[in-house]
C-alpha cells in the first residue's frame, strides 16, 4: 500500500475551519414552508449590493425556488443554480454533497470574485442539516405556525445550527404560539448559539439575519488574514 | 462463401469522379450506374448463415461516391445450427461518400452481423443509412447486430453496436422493435438534439446520428424523417 | 483488496450517484417501468448496454494507469467514451459523475494518475483510475462499473415508485450472475453496446423542468 493511503497519514485539508479561499458558504435549511426561499430572497436584496453573491437551490422537485428567485429578480440568472436531489434533499446537503459542490464550484468559476454563496436546502424535516463539507455556517429556519413546541422537539437543525431563525412571529397571536416559550426552549437546547425571532412580512429586509451573515463574513476574513 | 467488393473513387483532371477500381467477387456484383455511383447486385440468394462479405470503399479527395443496392438483402439461415452471416463495410473517405443500400431483412433463425468502419479525412463527408427489418411478413424475427464506427482525422466520433432480435440483451419488451433505421451524417455543421416518437437525432462533431424504430419499416423511416431534416434524407436516399 | 472494491461500489460513496436515475425517471414517465416485473428487464437493458460499455472503459482506464503516457492513454479512452455516448445528456451525466468520483477518489486514494485524467472525465475513466489507485485490478474496475450501472437505477426506481426496498434488493441481487458476466466479458476490448431507447429517454428527460434526478 502506498504510504499516503495509510489512515495514520491522512490529513484532511478540507475539514471545517481549514478550507481556504473561496466565498463564505451559508446553508439555509428548515422544514417546508418555513420561509427559506423568502429569507434567501430577502438576504439577496439586502446583501447583493455589499457582496458578490450567488445562490444554490435544492428543491425536492422542480426548480421552483430558483424560479421564484429569478421571477423576483433578486439576482441575475447566472447567479442562481438549481440542483436535482434525486428525491432525497437531505442526502444532497449532508450525505453526498457532490451535486451541491459542483454547483458552488460552477458559480465560483463563473464569478471569480464571489464572496458569499447561500445554499438553500429543499424543504425537509427537523433532522436535516448541512454537512460542513458543503457549508461554513448554517441557518435553520422554523416558523411560528409550525407550533411553539418545535424548538423543544429539537433535532440537529434546531440544536446544532449556527443560527436558528424563528420566522413569521407576526402569526404568533393567530396560531396561539408563545414566542417567549419558543425563545426559552431554543436557548435551552442551543448551548449559547444565537436564535433570532423575525417576521419577514414586518421586516422584508431580514435586517437581523443579514447582520449575522455580515458578522460571519467578517469572522472568516479575520480567520483568513 | 466469401464476398469481396472494392471500389475506388478518384477525382480526374476535369474535376469529375472516375472509378479506377470496381471489383467484386463472390455473391455481389457491382454495376456502375452513373458518375461516381454504383449499385451492388446480389448474384445469389442470401446472404446465408456463414457467408462473409467485405466491401472496401476508398473515396479520394475531391471525389464523390454513391453506393446503393438494387434490392433488399434477405438474410437466410443455413441449415441446422446457423452460424451468423457477416457484412463489413470499410470506407476511407477523403471526399464524399453516400452509402444507402436497400433494407436488410433478417428472416427467422438467421443471425446477421453488419459493420461499418469509416475513416474520414479532415474534409471527408459521409452519409450512411441502414434499414433493418426482422422477419418477413408474418414471420418470426431474426437476429441482427450492427456496429458503426466513424473516425474523423484519427479521432473516434461515433462507435455504437446495436443488437436486435431474440436474444439481443437490450431487445426486450416493451421496446423490442421489428424495424430499425439509422442515418449517420458527418461533414456538415453539428446538429442539435431532436427527439420524436421512438426516434432521436443526436449531435456528432460535424454532423449527427439519427435512429428510429417501429413495428414496420415505413413507420420507422417516417419517424426518422420527423427528427432529421427533409434535405438530409434526400441526400441519404 | 476486496474492501477497496466494496468502498468503490458502495452507493454511499459520496460521488454524486444518488442524483442520477440512469433513465429510470423517464422510463417511469413513459410508462415503461411500473413495477418490479418491469424493473428487471430495464436494469438488464442498462447493464448489457451502458453497463458493458462502462465496464470496458473502466477496465481499460485501470490498465492505462500503467501506460508510459498515461495522459494520452486516458485522453484516448475519453474520446472512445464520447464516441460510445452520442447523447449529450448522457455525456453530461457521465462527466458529472466522473467529476464527483475524482473529488472523493483523489482524497481517498492519492495517485499521480488522478492528475492525468481530463478535467471532467467520463465516470468509468474515473472509476478505472480509482481502482488502480486503490490497488485493485481492471477486472475489479469492470465489476464496480457493471454493478453501479444497475444499483443506482434500482434505488431510483425504489424511491420514485415507492417500491418495496426488499423486492428491489432481491432483483438487484438476482442480477449478480449477469453483472459478473458483463464485467468478465467487458475486460476484453472496449464494448460499444448501445440502446437508442436510453438515448431517447435521456434527451427527453433533460429538458424537463419537473424532475427529481439529474439524469
Amino acid at each position: 500500500m502506498p504510504p499516503d493511503h495509510d489512515l495514520d497519514d491522512y490529513v484532511d485539508p478540507y475539514s471545517p475551519g481549514h478550507r481556504h479561499g473561496g466565498p463564505l458558504r451559508v446553508g439555509l435549511g428548515g422544514p417546508v414552508g418555513s420561509g427559506k426561499t423568502a429569507l434567501a430572497a430577502a438576504l439577496c436584496r439586502t446583501l447583493s449590493s455589499e457582496y458578490d453573491l450567488a445562490v444554490v437551490t435544492n428543491d425536492i422537485y422542480t426548480t421552483e425556488d430558483a424560479d421564484f428567485l429569478r421571477r423576483n429578480a433578486v439576482l441575475p440568472d447566472d447567479r442562481i443554480e438549481a440542483v436535482q436531489t434525486g428525491c432525497c434533499p437531505h442526502t444532497a446537503i449532508r450525505d453526498d454533497i457532490t451535486a451541491n459542490l459542483d454547483a458552488v464550484e460552477l458559480l465560483e468559476s463563473r464569478h471569480p470574485g464571489l464572496e458569499l454563496v447561500l445554499v438553500e436546502s429543499g424543504g425537509d424535516n427537523l433532522t436535516a442539516s448541512f454537512s460542513y463539507g458543503l457549508v461554513d455556517v448554517q441557518v435553520f429556519v422554523v416558523d411560528v405556525a409550525g407550533g411553539d413546541k418545535v424548538p423543544r422537539k429539537g433535532g440537529p437543525g434546531v440544536t446544532a445550527s449556527d443560527l436558528l431563525v424563528v420566522n413569521k412571529t407576526d402569526l404568533a397571536p393567530l396560531v396561539g404560539a408563545d414566542l417567549g416559550v419558543m425563545r426559552r426552549d431554543a436557548d435551552a437546547v442551543r448551548g449559547g448559539k444565537p436564535t433570532l425571532l423575525i417576521s419577514l412580512r414586518v421586516d422584508p429586509a431580514a435586517t437581523e439575519v443579514a447582520e449575522w451573515v455580515r458578522e460571519q463574513v467578517r469572522a472568516r476574513a479575520l480567520q483568513e488574514a | 462463401m466469401r464476398t469481396l467488393v472494392e471500389v475506388v473513387a478518384r477525382r480526374d483532371a476535369r474535376g469529375r469522379t472516375v472509378l479506377p477500381v470496381v471489383r467484386a467477387s463472390g455473391q455481389l456484383a457491382v454495376r456502375r450506374t452513373g458518375d461516381g455511383a454504383v449499385h451492388l447486385v446480389a448474384t445469389a440468394f442470401g446472404p446465408l448463415g456463414g457467408d462473409d462479405a467485405e466491401v472496401r470503399l476508398v473515396v479520394e479527395e475531391g471525389a464523390r461516391l454513391s453506393v446503393h443496392s438494387v434490392a433488399a438483402a434477405v438474410v437466410l439461415p443455413a441449415r441446422g445450427e446457423s452460424p451468423p452471416s457477416r457484412q463489413v463495410v470499410r470506407a476511407e473517405v477523403a471526399g464524399v461518400l453516400h452509402l444507402a443500400p436497400e433494407p436488410t431483412v433478417v428472416t427467422a433463425r438467421a443471425v446477421h452481423v453488419a459493420e461499418l468502419q469509416a475513416e474520414l479525412g479532415e474534409c471527408g463527408e459521409l452519409t450512411a443509412t441502414e434499414q433493418v427489418l426482422l422477419g418477413r411478413s408474418g414471420e418470426a424475427p431474426g437476429r441482427w447486430t450492427g456496429t458503426t464506427r466513424v473516425v474523423v482525422s484519427g479521432r473516434p466520433v461515433l462507435h455504437t453496436t446495436v443488437g436486435l432480435g431474440p436474444g439481443a440483451p437490450a431487445w426486450s419488451p416493451p421496446v423490442a422493435p421489428r424495424a430499425y433505421v439509422s442515418t449517420v451524417r458527418v461533414g456538415e455543421r453539428q446538429a442539435a438534439v431532436q427527439t420524436g416518437v421512438d426516434a432521436v437525432r443526436l449531435p456528432l462533431p460535424g454532423g449527427w446520428v439519427g435512429t428510429a424504430w417501429a413495428g414496420e419499416l415505413h413507420e420507422a423511416v417516417a419517424r426518422l424523417a420527423a427528427v432529421t431534416r427533409e434535405r438530409d434524407l434526400e441526400v441519404a436516399r | 483488496m476486496t474492501a477497496a472494491l466494496l468502498t468503490l461500489a458502495d452507493s454511499r460513496l459520496p460521488a454524486g450517484g444518488h442524483t442520477h436515475s440512469g433513465g429510470v425517471e423517464q422510463a417511469i414517465a413513459a410508462g415503461m417501468l411500473t413495477d418490479p416485473a418491469s424493473l428487471a428487464p430495464f436494469l438488464r437493458r442498462r447493464l448489457t448496454t451502458s453497463g458493458a460499455v462502462a465496464a470496458g472503459l473502466a477496465a481499460a482506464a485501470c490498465r492505462a494507469v500503467d501506460d508510459t503516457d498515461v495522459v494520452a492513454a486516458l485522453s484516448a479512452l475519453d474520446a472512445e467514451a464520447d464516441a460510445r455516448t452520442p447523447s449529450p445528456a448522457l455525456r453530461d451525466a457521465a462527466r458529472q459523475q466522473g467529476r464527483g468520483l475524482v473529488r472523493v477518489g483523489g482524497r481517498a486514494w492519492p495517485h499521480p494518475a488522478w492528475a492525468a485524467l481530463p478535467a471532467q472525465p467520463h465516470h468509468p475513466l474515473a472509476l478505472g483510475v480509482a481502482a488502480a489507485a486503490g490497488g485493485l485490478t481492471p477486472r475489479d474496475a469492470a465489476a464496480a462499473a457493471a454493478y453501479l450501472s444497475v444499483s443506482g437505477p434500482a434505488t431510483a426506481a425504489q424511491r420514485l415508485l415507492a417500491m418495496d426496498p426488499i423486492t428491489v434488493a432481491a432483483v438487484t441481487a438476482r442480477l449478480s450472475p449477469e453483472v459478473d458476466a458483463v464485467a468478465a466479458a467487458s475486460t476484453v476490448g472496449l464494448p460499444a453496446a448501445a440502446d437508442p431507447l436510453l438515448d431517447l429517454l435521456a434527451e427527453v428527460h433533460t429538458v424537463r423542468t419537473d424532475r427529481f434526478f439529474a439524469s
